[in-house]
C-alpha cells in the first residue's frame, strides 16, 4: 500500500499544486470580501464559472478573427486573461452595488444577505447556461486546446521509489500566472494605500469612515480585485481542463471557501496556504483513498473528503490554522 | 451573609490584561455599585459573573460555590440575571413574550407536553401570560404588551430590560449601567424600581453605573475599577472623598485643585 | 394582496357578502373546473379560493373547516370527472409534501434563525428508509428478516421516517451547532452534498443504497387491503399528514419552546443570560424540523415507487428555503403560500408557457430557441426571486405577525389574582 501511495506521488503533487493554486486565488476572494463584509459570498464561485465562459468566449472570438494562428498563443492567453478579469472585476462591483449594498444601509440581519448572494448565484449560473446554450446549443463548451504540450518528469531514474510524472505546458502557465497574481495581490494590500485602506475598513469600518476613508468605494474596490482573480482564474481553470459548464463554481466554490476557513478566514496569506494544502489534500485522496480503503471507498469520494475538512475545521479551530480567535462584543 | 465572592479574578485577552485580581464580597440583599472610568473593565467583570467570558484564572462563588465553568445559562439557572449596556431585547417579540422568556427557567412546559395539550400545561402558560403582565404592570410597560420590543422608546427598552430579569426570579440582579441615556425623570423612576426590587423582591443588586448621582444615593457599597484593577472601596462617603478615585477620573493635579 | 384586499372591502363592507362572494367563487371556479376541456387554470383558482378564504372575516373555526372540506372533498371531487385528474392531484400531493418540508424549515430559518442549506438530507434519509426496507434492496445486506416488507408497514415507516431523520438532524447538530451563525450555512451545505454523494456510493462495499442506479419496484402502501398507487389516493396521505405538521407548528410556535428559538434568533447573548440552553435549543429546532422533512421522504418514496440521489441535490435544498422566503420567514400561512406557489410555478405554470411557446413556435413559425424555455430558466426565475424578496420583501407575501394577547382579559385575570393573593395573606394572618 505504501509503494503504491510513494510511486504516485509525484505525480499527486504537480495534479495537486494545479488545483491548489486555482483553490488558492479563488479563496482569495471568499477571504477579501469576509475580512470585510463579514458575509459568505455565495456568488463568488459563480464569478469564477462566469470569468472562465467570457474567457472561452474572447478565445473563440480571436480564434474567429484568425488571431490564435497569427499571433503567439502566449499573447492571446494575455488578452483574453486580461478581458476575462476586467469584465469580472465589473460583475463584481455590479453585484455589490446591486445585492449587497442595499442591504448594509438597511442594516439587515446577515442571514438575508445570504441568502441574496445565493439568488445571486443561481442568476449567474442560469445566464450563463443561457447564453452558452444559445450559442452553441450546449451549455458544455469545450476550449480549444493551448499549451497542451506534455512534459514528462523523469523522477524514476532519480528516486526509483517514484513512477515518473507528466504534466501539460497549461501547468506552467497557471502556476507562473497565480503566483504572479498572489505575490502582487500581497504587495498590493501590505504596501500600498488602497491595501492599507482595505485593512484599515476590514478592522473597523466605523472608524475608518470616520478617518475620511471612503468605506463603499474601498468596499468595490475590494470586490473588483476579489472578482477579477477570481475570473482570472477561471480562464486558467479553462486551459487546464479544457471542458467547462455553467456548475463548476458551485462545488469548487465551497472548496475554495473551504480554504479560505482553512487558512484563517479574512487572512489571504492563509488562504493561499489553505488552498495549496486543500488541492494537495484532495488529490492525494482522489488517487489514494480506493487503495487505503482497500476498495471501499473510490475517488468519488474526494469531494465528501473535502467537506469534512470544512466541517472538522470549523468546529475544532473555527478561526483557522492562520487566523486569530474572535472575541463576540458583549 | 455575603451572597456573591469574588476571588483574584483576572481576565487576559491575548496579552492584554482586561481585570486583574479583583476581590468583592458583596452582602445579601445590598445595592453595589461597581464604577469606574470608561475601559476599566467593569463590563469584562459583568460578562466574567455570568459566564459569557471564561475568567484567566480567580474565582467567583455564589453562596459559597463556584460558578467557574458553567455555561451562561447555567448561571442563570443558579439564580443570577443580567441586563446589558448595549441593550439586548429580543427585538421581534413582543413585549409580553420578551418577559415570558425570563420567566422559562421556572416554567416547566416539555414541548410534547404542550403538543398533547395537556391541562397543566395550558393552565402554566396561562399563568405565565398574567404574571409577566404584573411585573409589566411593574415596570411601568401595561400599555405595550403587544408591541414589538423593538419598536419601544430607548427608556422603555431599558425598563423591559430589568422587567425581563426580574421575570427570571433572581438572586442577584446585574445591572449594566441602566440609567444610561435616561433623561431625570425616567432615572428617578428607575431609582424607585431598584429599590422596589431590593424590598419587595429580597434581589441581591449589583450595577455599572456613569450617574454618580444615582450612584451615591442608592449604594450601600462601591467598588472602583480602573485599568482592570480595583483602586478603591467602600460606602458612598468613603468613595467620594477617596483621593485615587478622583485622579482617576479626573486625573492626576485634580486633587490638588480642588 | 392588498388590491385584492381592497377589491373586497369595496365589494363587500359586510361579513354576509363576503360569504357569498367567496361561495360564488368556489361555485365558478368549480364550475369551470368541471366543464372546460383544459381546466389548469380553473384549477388553479379554485385552490387560490384558499387564500381568499384566509383574508375573510369569518372566525377561525369556521375557515379552518371551509378550507379543510374544499381540499378534502371538492376538489378532488370536482377534479376527478376532469381528463388531468391524475395530474392535479400530483400537484396537490406535491403542494403538500412540500408545505410540511417548507414548514419544517421554516422552524430551523423562520424561527430559530439557523441558515440550513441542506435540508434536502433529512427528506433524503426519510425516502431512502422506506425504499430500502420496502423493495428488495434490504436483503443485500441486512442479515434476517424478508424484504421487501409488505405494504402495511408504509404508516409505521412514516414515524420511522420522522425518527430516523431527527436523529440525522441532531447527528449533525451536535457537533455543527457550535460553530458561529453564518458558517452554519456552508456547513450544512456539506452536509447535504456529503449525504448525497453517500446515497450515490454506497452500492459498495455493501450494497446499501444501490448506488447510482437507484432502488426501483418499491412497494406502494397499503390501506386495510386496498394497495394505494394513484397520486388521488397519495393527495390524501399528504393531505393528512400536511395537517399533522400545521398542528404542531402552530403550537409550538407560542410554547416555551417556541419563544426560545425565536429569543436564540433574536439575540443569543440574552438568550443564554436569560437560562435559554443554546445548543438544545438549536437541536430541538432541526430534529423537529427534520423530522417533517423525514415523514414526507417516506410519502414521495412510496409514491414515486423509486428514489435515487438525483431527487435531492442543493437545488432542491434551496428550492425549500425559496418557499420559505418567499412566503414570509416564521409565518405559518406563508410559508404555506410560498410553497404552493413554488410548486404550481415549477410543475404547473412554467410547463404550460414552455408547451405553449413551442406550439406557438411550430404553429406561427415563430422561432423560440429551446435555450429560452421557461422550465429551463429555474434557477434565473428562482434566482430572482431570491433577490427581489431579500432585497425589497425581507418580510415576504405574508408577513409573520406574533399572537396578540387579550390585554382586556389580561388585566380582569391579573386583578383577580390580586385579590386571591390578598386574600390569603388577610386569612392567613387572621388564623
Amino acid at each position: 500500500m505504501l509503494a503504491h501511495i510513494l510511486q504516485n506521488l509525484p505525480q499527486v503533487l504537480i495534479d495537486g499544486l494545479t488545483l491548489g493554486v486555482v483553490y488558492a486565488v479563488v479563496a482569495i476572494g471568499y477571504t477579501m470580501v469576509y475580512g470585510i463584509l463579514e458575509l459568505i459570498n455565495f456568488a463568488h464561485g459563480d464569478v469564477f464559472m462566469t470569468g472562465a465562459f467570457i474567457g472561452a468566449i474572447v478565445l473563440f472570438l480571436l480564434m474567429g478573427m484568425g488571431f490564435l494562428s497569427a499571433m503567439p498563443a502566449l499573447i492571446v492567453f494575455l488578452i483574453v486573461i486580461v478581458i476575462a478579469a476586467i469584465a469580472t472585476g465589473m460583475l463584481g462591483v455590479g453585484i455589490e452595488r446591486v445585492a449587497y449594498r442595499p442591504l448594509r444601509r438597511k442594516n439587515a440581519p446577515k442571514l438575508i444577505a445570504l441568502i441574496t448572494s445565493i439568488g445571486i448565484s443561481f442568476v449567474l449560473e442560469d445566464a450563463v447556461r443561457f447564453i452558452a446554450e444559445l450559442k452553441t446549443g450546449n451549455y458544455i463548451v469545450t476550449a480549444p486546446s493551448m499549451f497542451n504540450h506534455k512534459f514528462n518528469v523523469d523522477v524514476h531514474s532519480v528516486i526509483p521509489f517514484f513512477n515518473n510524472a507528466t504534466f501539460q505546458a497549461s501547468f506552467l502557465l497557471v502556476l507562473i500566472v497565480t503566483v504572479v497574481m498572489l505575490v502582487s495581490l500581497d504587495l498590493f494590500v501590505n504596501k500600498t494605500k488602497w491595501g492599507m485602506a482595505m485593512r484599515a475598513v476590514a478592522q473597523d469600518r466605523d472608524t475608518a469612515s470616520l478617518m475620511t476613508i471612503n468605506v463603499n468605494r474601498v468596499i468595490s474596490v475590494t470586490f473588483f480585485i476579489g472578482s477579477a482573480l477570481g475570473g482570472a482564474t477561471g480562464v486558467l481553470f479553462m486551459i487546464q481542463y479544457g471542458t467547462i459548464d455553467p456548475y463548476i463554481g458551485f462545488i469548487l466554490g465551497i472548496k475554495a471557501f473551504t480554504a479560505a476557513v482553512l487558512g484563517g478566514i479574512g487572512n489571504i496569506r492563509g488562504a493561499m496556504f489553505g488552498g495549496v494544502m486543500l488541492g494537495l489534500l484532495e488529490m492525494f485522496a482522489a488517487a489514494n483513498l480506493s487503495v487505503i480503503t482497500h476498495g471501499a471507498m473510490g475517488a468519488e469520494y474526494k469531494d465528501v473528503f473535502a467537506f469534512i475538512i470544512l466541517i472538522l475545521v470549523l468546529i475544532f479551530k473555527p478561526e483557522g490554522l492562520f487566523g486569530k480567535a474572535v472575541v463576540e462584543k458583549v | 451573609m455575603n451572597i456573591l465572592e469574588v476571588k483574584n479574578l483576572t481576565k487576559q485577552f491575548g496579552g492584554l490584561t482586561a481585570t486583574s485580581n479583583i476581590n468583592m464580597n458583596v452582602e445579601k440583599n445590598s445595592i453595589t455599585a461597581v464604577i469606574g472610568p470608561n475601559g476599566a473593565g467593569k463590563t469584562t467583570f459583568f460578562n466574567m459573573i455570568t459566564a459569557v467570558y471564561k475568567p484567566t484564572s480567580g474565582d467567583i462563588l455564589l453562596n459559597g460555590k463556584s460558578l467557574i465553568g458553567l455555561k451562561p445559562h447555567q448561571v442563570s439557572h443558579f439564580g443570577i440575571t443580567r441586563t446589558f449596556q448595549n441593550i439586548r431585547l429580543f427585538n421581534d417579540m413582543t413585549v409580553l413574550e420578551n418577559v415570558m422568556v425570563g420567566m422559562h427557567q421556572n416554567l416547566k412546559a416539555h414541548w410534547v407536553g404542550t403538543l398533547l395539550q395537556l391541562p397543566h400545561i395550558r393552565k402554566m402558560e396561562e399563568a405565565a401570560k398574567v404574571d409577566a403582565y404584573d411585573i409589566l404592570k411593574y415596570v411601568g410597560l401595561e400599555d405595550y404588551v403587544n408591541e414589538n420590543a423593538g419598536n419601544l422608546a430607548y427608556g422603555a427598552q431599558r425598563r423591559l430590560e430589568i422587567g425581563r430579569a426580574m421575570a427570571a426570579k433572581p438572586k442577584i440582579l446585574l445591572l449594566d449601567e441602566p440609567a444610561a441615556g435616561m433623561n431625570p425623570k425616567e432615572t428617578e423612576r428607575l431609582t424607585n424600581l431598584i429599590y422596589d426590587l431590593r424590598s419587595k423582591l429580597n434581589v441581591t443588586i449589583i450595577l455599572i453605573e456613569h450617574d454618580m448621582k444615582l450612584v451615591m444615593k442608592i449604594s450601600d457599597f462601591i467598588y472602583v475599577l480602573d485599568h482592570g484593577e480595583l483602586i478603591a472601596s467602600g460606602k458612598p462617603d468613603e468613595i467620594r472623598n477617596n483621593t485615587r478615585v478622583i485622579e482617576a477620573y479626573l486625573g492626576k493635579g485634580a486633587v490638588a485643585n480642588d | 394582496m392588498t388590491t385584492l384586499s381592497a377589491l373586497f372591502e369595496k365589494l363587500a363592507q359586510s361579513k354576509k357578502n363576503q360569504i357569498i362572494l367567496f361561495v360564488a367563487y368556489v361555485v365558478l371556479t368549480g364550475a369551470g373546473l368541471f366543464l372546460l376541456p383544459d381546466s389548469t387554470i380553473a384549477f388553479l383558482l379554485l385552490l387560490f379560493s384558499i387564500l381568499i378564504l384566509y383574508y375573510l372575516n369569518v372566525n377561525l373555526r369556521a375557515k379552518w373547516i371551509t378550507g379543510i372540506v374544499i381540499l378534502a372533498a371538492i376538489v378532488p371531487f370536482i377534479a376527478s370527472h376532469s381528463d388531468s385528474y391524475q395530474t392535479y392531484m400530483e400537484v396537490g400531493t406535491l403542494v403538500g409534501i412540500y408545505c410540511a418540508m417548507a414548514l419544517g424549515l421554516n422552524i430551523v430559518v423562520g424561527f430559530a434563525g439557523l441558515l440550513d442549506l441542506g435540508f434536502i438530507a433529512f427528506f433524503a434519509v426519510g425516502a431512502y428508509s422506506y425504499a430500502i426496507f420496502a423493495s428488495g434492496q434490504a436483503s443485500k445486506f441486512m442479515p434476517f428478516g424478508h424484504y421487501p416488507l409488505p405494504g402495511d408497514t408504509f404508516w409505521l415507516f412514516i414515524i420511522v421516517g420522522a425518527i430516523v431523520a431527527a436523529i440525522f438532524g441532531i447527528l449533525l447538530g451536535v457537533p455543527v451547532l457550535r460553530v458561529r451563525g453564518d458558517y452554519l450555512a456552508i456547513v450544512t451545505l456539506g452536509f447535504g452534498e456529503i449525504i448525497r454523494i453517500l446515497l450515490n456510493n454506497m452500492d459498495h462495499p455493501i450494497n446499501i443504497t444501490n448506488g447510482s442506479m437507484g432502488i426501483a419496484s418499491i412497494a406502494p402502501p397499503n390501506f386495510f387491503g386496498i394497495s394505494i398507487g394513484s397520486s388521488s389516493q397519495f393527495y390524501y396521505i399528504a393531505f393528512g399528514i400536511f395537517l399533522v405538521v400545521i398542528y404542531v407548528v402552530r403550537k409550538l410556535e407560542n410554547s416555551k419552546l417556541g419563544r426560545s428559538w425565536k429569543a436564540v434568533r433574536d439575540n443569543e447573548i440574552a438568550a443564554q443570560a436569560m437560562g435559554i440552553p443554546l445548543v438544545k435549543t438549536k437541536l430541538a429546532a432541526f430534529a423537529i424540523g427534520a423530522s417533517f422533512s423525514g415523514m414526507m421522504g417516506v410519502i414521495f418514496a412510496a409514491k414515486q415507487m423509486f428514489v435515487d440521489a438525483t431527487s435531492f441535490t442543493y437545488l432542491e435544498s434551496t428550492m425549500v428555503l425559496v418557499m420559505v422566503i418567499l412566503g414570509g420567514m416564521g409565518s405559518v400561512p406563508g410559508v404555506i403560500l410560498g410553497a404552493a406557489v413554488v410548486i404550481i410555478l415549477r410543475t404547473q405554470v412554467l410547463t404550460n408557457i414552455s408547451n405553449w411557446l413551442s406550439t406557438m413556435s411550430s404553429n406561427y413559425g415563430i422561432s423560440i430557441p429551446p435555450a429560452l424555455s421557461p422550465e429551463k430558466m429555474q434557477l434565473l426565475i428562482f434566482g430572482l426571486l431570491l433577490i427581489i424578496f431579500a432585497l425589497y420583501r425581507t418580510q415576504g407575501l405574508i408577513p409573520h405577525k406574533n399572537r396578540k394577547v387579550d390585554v382586556e382579559l389580561l388585566k380582569k385575570e391579573s386583578a383577580e389574582a390580586a385579590r386571591a393573593r390578598e386574600k390569603a395573606t388577610s386569612g392567613g394572618a387572621k388564623s
